[in-house]
């Protein structure tokens, strides 16, 4: 993983002279953070970007982020120019809601990508900064699906590398907030089949959801949801404000503790910069409680992610790698009709994160 | 987990782990609204708002509830739960009669309508997977009422010779393991390949025509080492609002043609409704083939024995806590406003009242023996302002008439000082004095609005205090202004979330909110016109048709947003709703709004008083909200 300077630098050091087949899958939304990653890899090596998949998500006739249409058209353009004559263009429709009003986002966005896509790039850049979670979650699962597919099929090693980018910026993201939530969740597509069936219902059930501030609304109904016999909340700590666990602990206290009862033992730390040790953090709590509970039949551990872009991807890719090991591990999320720009977003100077998920570093 | 330091916050029954907990904290009265005959013969539809109490009433049928309840049938709290189940034909002297396998129809079901797949194959797809999960669901109910473990399956059998013997293909033989494995497999097949990030293999999935789990699963059929495993076999599928319209329609078919033995009921709320139903008389009457159970409706009917029934919800959760010892919930709730404290002001009320009275009367001297006998001044200071409040509300109604140039006696006072014009009067004298009106057991009874969830929340809000109280070592009877400031604190809370929780949010509030100050205006008149206050309005019946209308033929005039958003109202509670009432020599459509939102506009917390409204009123609210008509005077002080 790299951040700010160190993201730039490793990008032009890994693209220069080696003419790499790059694909960036980007969400086109009204988020000003929509373009930076592009230009970041434009500005590393100019047309390094052979093809851009854009994914244009549709969330619905009553969704309150229709109001910015006009910032979604600014960051339309900016990207036609970034990429104007240096690679194509391809977009993809990926409609929210079904026609009786399921949400079915996210199996078309996993449809979205389609399966030939890791043997015609040497690169896939996903960058997840204009995504809604219920877009690049199973974006992301589905291509490490495919990058397993390759793998098991034994033919050839997968030689594409997989790679997530986030441009970062808590003041936006303080000000771009989910306006209305669902009134149920769902497990994510690709995270459900151990969790949903009859066979299983007498297996136990831990819950580990990721938390982050002013989500107790979806907290609650995810834990109606979930339905957990355990919970283990993750904590981001260390971070830049020593104090934002207890805040979070406090800020929930009387959901943690008095609705849902959770045991103060259960609460797991891991730092607010570093995905993996989410990831890190998460599988061996998976891995524990499968430890500990296989006389029961072992668990079924259901991960949610409520905190940032980075944690959430750290909460994907541990939940995809305990599903990998056939653990019974699902994901679920509760969607937003859309989001709202609270105020003015004045400035917006971004650090980019990069994250190499797949690929070549993990193949030796 | 840990033990509830607050029971009051343990709402939905799924989230209650232990089957003691859960039956303890059961209220028997409950079971009063199945007292329908056929409960067990005829397939039954049960239908609330959200927390309406569908999945408690299906929990308590399942076979770990009904062992408790036996196990401990002498125990004081759970001994007319056994009676009443008893008479229901649930369970009697010798165990559980009912064999209940319940099963959540929330999962995965909607999603197969995602499959690039034709209707009849979806459909099939969807009985099939229905088929297995009632079978797996149903193996573990006949282990959970034998207290046996999963390696005694293959002590449960289908009957030879029974309308059982026809077995799907797959079933290799009518044994518990059998059954246990074509079920599983059949259910993994459908599970993985909607969860596959591959292409769909069309070919490897499964498919039934019928419910056929219904017909193999029968009661005479079920044995457990040979012998019945119960009377009846009951199948409950909860939350099947969660299905697709169409799947809803396929279950609902499936089950009413089938005509088979086993018992079974469904739990929906109400928005599983279409907008037509919900505009209509299906809302409680529901398909002519099936009984329905209409909760909320049910409850509203029976206005005290809901107190009755969520008093000893209250008092059951009261008991429970671990932290304190509470006897009982109303012991938490003062519900007098006669303590010293509040003397000064109901003095300095009578002054201030009684001046005002007088002044109005000056010049009118019909008034003067109604003045007199206010003035002999009987009762508590409380009782004696509230008469002369009632007076002045009185004798403003009579200077609002056509001057009769009669003297008023003190028999037309006796006559016209109604209990609904002292309601309105204690209203007008709590806002005028500062004293709160929304307080005690029966009037927070009247706010949950016929539903339970809502009076647990707004219960737990007011029990914590008193939990925190004891803790303390102070008195947990809480005063009347502080239930009042926790109840308004929490109705706050849940009207500031309204557009994140229900459907067209945004346009609900703005409904609601209009309805709302449009009857804090017409409610606050000084002539109390529509005592005790009005608290909901009302649209013509042929006005309600062109709404079910606009939803068949969509144009631009906003009717079809408008049914929309009212049906939202109804599928949560949020507006209470009465079909047919005539008035003025027509038909109306009535919507009260819930009780809560009363607490939020300072309303009464009776029903009765609404006024007349056309759509171009409310479409006019959706878009601008309410807006008071201009240039009247004499508001109340």
């Amino acid at each position: 993983m790299r951040r700010g300077d160190a993201c730039s630098d490793f990008w032009k050091e890994y693209l220069a002279g080696q003419n790499r087949n790059v694909l960036l899958i980007l969400g086109l939304g009204f988020d000003p953070r929509m373009c930076v990653g592009l230009r970041m890899l434009s500005e590393a090596e100019v047309s390094c970007v052979k093809e851009c998949l854009l994914i244009k998500y549709n969330e619905g006739a009553n969704s309150p982020s229709r109001e910015y249409g006009h910032l979604v058209r600014n960051n339309q353009n900016t990207m036609f120019s970034l990429m104007n004559g240096k690679g194509i263009i391809r977009e993809i429709d990926v409609p929210m809601l079904s026609n009786d009003g399921r949400r079915i986002g996210s199996r078309r966005a996993s449809d979205a990508i389609g399966g030939d896509i890791i043997k015609r790039f040497d690169n896939i850049v996903v960058d997840i900064s204009s995504m809604p979670r219920g877009i690049y979650f199973p974006i992301l699962a589905k291509l490490l699906s495919l990058f397993d597919a390759q793998a098991a099929d034994g033919t050839s090693a997968p030689s594409a590398n997989l790679h997530v980018l986030v441009a970062e910026q808590v003041s936006v993201d303080e000000k771009i907030q989910e306006e209305g939530i669902d009134d149920h969740a769902d497990y994510m597509h690709g995270f459900s089949s151990d969790l949903v069936r009859e066979s299983t219902a007498s297996v136990p059930k831990i819950w580990i959801p990721v938390l982050g501030e002013g989500k107790e609304a979806q907290l609650r109904i995810l834990h109606d949801h979930v339905v957990p016999h355990e919970i283990c909340p993750v904590l981001p700590s260390p971070s830049v404000n020593p104090r934002r666990a207890d805040d979070l602990v406090a800020e929930y206290r009387e959901l943690l503790f008095d609705r849902l009862r959770v045991e103060p033992a259960n609460f797991i730390y891991a730092s607010e910069w570093n995905p993996f040790e989410v990831y890190r953090q998460i599988y061996r709590t998976v891995e524990r409680y499968n430890d500990a509970l296989e006389a029961l039949g072992k668990c079924k551990v259901v991960v949610s992610a409520l905190s940032s872009k980075l944690l959430s991807v750290g909460a994907l890719l541990a939940a995809y790698e305990a599903k990998r090991n056939n653990f019974m591990v699902g994901i679920s999320h509760v969607e937003t009709p859309g989001y709202r720009i609270q105020g003015q977003i004045d400035s917006c100077n971004p650090e980019m994160c990069s994250l190499w998920v797949a690929g070549e570093c993990y193949n030796a | 987990m840990r033990e509830p330091r607050n029971p009051f916050r343990l709402r939905a029954s799924e989230h209650i782990e232990s089957d003691e907990t859960f039956v303890r904290l059961f209220s028997p009265e409950v079971l009063d609204m199945l007292s329908t005959p056929n409960i067990w013969e005829r397939p039954q539809i049960i239908r609330s708002a959200p927390g309406g109490g569908k999945t408690s009433l299906l929990r308590l049928f399942t076979p770990s509830s009904l062992r408790t309840i036996y196990a401990l049938r002498t125990r004081e709290y759970t001994k007319d739960l056994f009676k009443s189940l008893s008479a229901l034909g649930a369970m009697d002297d010798s165990g559980p009669c009912v064999l209940g396998a319940f099963l959540s129809c929330g999962h995965s079901f909607a999603t197969l309508e995602d499959l690039d797949l034709d209707d009849g194959r979806k459909r099939r797809l969807f009985l099939s997977l229905l088929n297995a999960r009632i079978t797996l669901s149903t193996l573990r109910g006949v282990l959970d009422l034998r207290q046996k473990d999963f390696s005694e399956l293959a002590a449960v059998s289908l009957a030879k010779g029974s309308s059982t013997t026809k077995l799907p293909d797959g079933i290799l033989d009518a044994t518990g393991p059998s059954l246990y494995e074509w079920a599983q497999d059949l259910e993994r097949t459908v599970c993985e390949a909607l969860d596959s990030f591959l292409p769909l293999s069309e070919s490897s999935l499964p498919g039934h025509d019928s419910l056929v789990a219904l017909s193999m699963l029968s009661a005479d059929g079920l044995l457990f080492e040979g012998s019945s495993v119960a009377q009846r076999v009951l199948v409950m599928l909860d939350d099947i609002h969660r299905l697709t319209p169409k799947q809803r329609e396929w279950l609902l078919d499936a089950i009413f043609s089938l005509r088979s033995s086993v018992g079974i009921w469904v739990a929906e709320r109400l928005e599983a409704l279409t907008v037509d139903e919900l505009l209509s008389q299906g809302v409680s009457q529901g398909r002519d083939y099936g009984g329905v159970v209409p909760i909320e409706d049910y409850w509203r009917g029976r206005v005290s024995k809901f107190e009755k029934m969520i008093s000893s919800v209250a008092d059951r959760r009261t008991r429970d806590t671990r932290e304190v010892e509470i006897g009982r919930f109303a012991d938490c709730l003062q519900d007098t406003l006669d303590g010293d404290e509040w003397q000064s002001v109901y003095q300095r009320g009578i002054s201030i009242v009684t001046d005002r009275v007088k002044q109005r009367a000056t010049g009118h001297s019909e008034f003067t023996a109604w003045i007199s006998e206010r003035e002999k001044g009987s009762g508590t200071p409380r009782e004696r302002l509230l008469a002369w409040r009632t007076l002045e509300i009185l004798v403003e109604r009579e200077l609002r008439k056509t001057p009769d140039f009669f003297e008023l006696d003190t028999a037309d006072l006796e006559q016209k000082d109604a209990s609904d014009v002292r309601v309105a009067a204690e209203l007008f004298i709590a806002r005028e004095f500062g004293l709160p009106y929304y307080y005690g057991l029966s009037r927070l009874a009247c706010m949950a609005s016929s539903n339970i969830e809502q009076f647990l929340w707004m219960s737990g809000d007011i029990f914590e205090e008193c939990v925190s109280a004891a803790l303390l070592k102070r008195a947990t009877q809480l005063a009347p202004p502080d239930q009042e400031r926790i109840l308004r604190k929490s109705i706050k809370a849940v009207w500031k979330e309204l557009p994140q929780r229900v459907r067209y949010g945004t346009q609900v509030m703005r409904l609601l909110e209009s309805i709302g100050k449009l009857a804090k205006w017409e409610t606050e008149k000084p002539n109390a016109p529509y005592a005790p206050g009005v608290s909901g309005v009302a649209i013509l019946m042929s006005d309600r048709d062109k709404l079910k209308n606009a939803l068949q033929r969509p144009s631009n005039d906003g009717l079809a947003l408008l049914a929309e958003v009212i049906a939202s109202c109804i599928a949560h509670n949020l507006l209470e709703v009465k079909l047919d009432y005539k008035c003025k020599g027509q038909y109306w459509m009535v919507m009260y709004l819930n009780r809560m939102l009363c607490v939020h506009f300072n309303l009464p917390l009776q029903y009765g008083g609404w006024r007349e409204k056309r759509l171009l009123d409310l479409l006019d609210w959706l878009a601008k909200g309410f807006v008071p008509p201009s240039g009247r005077s004499g508001f109340v002080p």
